[in-house]
């Protein structure tokens, strides 16, 4: 080791001196703010360190992601329960508001005619046969629902009558039907006449108001409503509106053709006229 | 219980599911998917399949179950299809064992005819008791007759699976 100081010893000091100068140069040049090593080892060392950090930083996320999976999979489950029972919740609002607003309906209706006593019912199914317009209900006996009993949706609009009836269930045969017939008036002119089921008109979900007198002065767009003879329904109910007028040759079976008010087909929700005082006496 | 009441059991388990499936589809869910505003009937086609692979007891007897359904989805009061489809269900089957082999022509042939007289049985009231114009009753008789007939392949397939169990 002497030995290799002495006779190497001048080519070393020169080394030194020389490197101990680029140093002091260099970090002359930098400002102080890094020495040789780091200046000459940045360029190379700089990818990789960036190459190393993305590596850590992703294993560490994967670690992360393995270690808290459970944990987001649980949160995700009470999520997707919480928005599960948040659309229900929606559901059951929208019922109850729609509901809210058949009511408000109603009683608008049965504040004008207090003498009648509505039973609310669901339509529960159509029947099958192409030849009829019928459909059940959802109470029967039980509820008060008895037979010829009118129904009415929430305006007050008629839609039918009751044509059977069991404990819980009753079938309501529309205003289409061509076994129907209703004592019906013209609102505006107070003309008089029958309107009833008739088959072709049926299929285009219409009726007509038959045995009209030649004096009756009757235009399109005319109210119909039920002129309460006969007892079976009470009156001033809507029945719908004159759409167009029908003229014989002899202008004795002269006939108006009329759009229903209510939506025949589309009801869900009716209501049955249970009672109707007139007077203070009960008819039905 | 015995090998007998075992094979009734049997049949009960296969044919009432089988026809509760067919009313329910006719009485609630094609009272929906009107085309051409009708929606078809199903029920009575059950009947031909029975009276076609089963014989003239076994027509009159899915006839009757199928006639009571069928009254039950028309809100019949009356029990005039009870009548009619267990007639109709004997009737087809005598004529079917003796005269018509057993496939699916006959089968179509026995439908269209059946479907027919139910159209027939539903206008004829309307006809006679409220004077009704028959050309208009006739075009729904067809239109219902058509619109049951694509109906008849699945029922097809149905009726005789059920046969070979009962």
């Amino acid at each position: 080791m002497k030995d290799f100081i002495t006779k190497k010893g001048i080519y070393i000091a020169i080394a030194a001196v020389v490197i101990a100068i680029i140093a002091a140069v260099s970090v002359a040049i930098s400002g102080g703010r890094g020495d040789l090593a780091s200046m000459l080892s940045q360029p190379f060392f700089r990818p990789l360190r960036s190459a190393m950090t993305a590596l850590v930083d992703s294993l560490e996320s994967i670690y992360n992601y393995m270690y808290s999976y459970d944990e987001m999979e649980a949160e995700n489950q009470e999520l997707r329960n919480r928005v599960a029972e948040l659309e229900e919740e929606y559901r059951e609002y929208t019922q109850m508001s729609q509901e809210v607003d058949r009511l408000r309906e109603l009683l608008g209706f049965s504040e004008t005619r207090e003498e009648l006593k509505f039973t609310p019912v669901s339509v529960i199914s159509w029947t099958a046969s192409n030849f009829a317009s019928s459909f059940t209900i959802s109470r029967g006996s039980n509820a008060g629902i008895e037979l010829y009993d009118a129904v009415v949706t929430s305006t007050g609009y008629l839609v039918g009558q009751v044509t059977g009836v069991t404990a819980s269930s009753a079938t309501v045969t529309t205003i289409l039907d061509t076994t129907m017939s209703i004592g019906a008036r013209v609102y505006e002119s107070g003309g008089t006449g029958v309107a009833q089921g008739d088959f072709q008109l049926f299929l285009d979900n219409k009726l007509k108001m038959a045995y009209l007198s030649e004096d009756d002065e009757i235009i399109i767009g005319d109210t119909v409503v039920t002129s309460g003879e006969g007892g079976l329904f009470p009156s001033d109910l809507v029945i719908g509106y004159v759409e167009s007028l029908v003229a014989s040759d002899s202008g004795l079976e002269d006939y108006a053709i009329i759009r229903p008010a209510a939506d025949i087909n589309g009801v869900t929700d009716v209501y049955v006229v249970t009672e109707t005082a007139i007077g203070g006496t009960e008819v039905r | 219980m015995g090998k007998r009441q075992n094979r009734v059991l049997l049949k009960i388990i296969i044919v009432v599911p089988y026809m509760l499936v067919l009313y329910i589809f006719q009485s609630m869910v094609f009272p929906y998917l009107k085309i051409a505003g009708v929606s078809p009937l199903l029920l009575p086609l059950a009947v031909a399949g029975a009276a076609l692979f089963n014989g003239r007891v076994a027509g009159g007897v899915i006839g009757i179950f199928a006639g009571v359904l069928c009254d039950l989805s028309f809100n019949h009061s009356t029990i005039v299809f009870t009548v009619f489809l267990a007639v109709a269900g004997v009737l087809l089957g005598a004529v079917c064992d003796s005269v018509l082999v057993k496939g699916f022509p006959s089968y179509l042939l026995c439908c269209i005819c059946l479907l027919f007289l139910c159209g027939f049985v539903q206008m004829f009231p309307l006809v006679f008791l409220h004077g009704v114009p028959v050309l208009p009753l006739m075009g729904v008789v067809l239109r219902q007759t058509l619109y049951s007939i694509f109906f008849t392949i699945p029922i097809y397939y149905m009726a005789r699976f059920v046969s070979r169990v009962i």
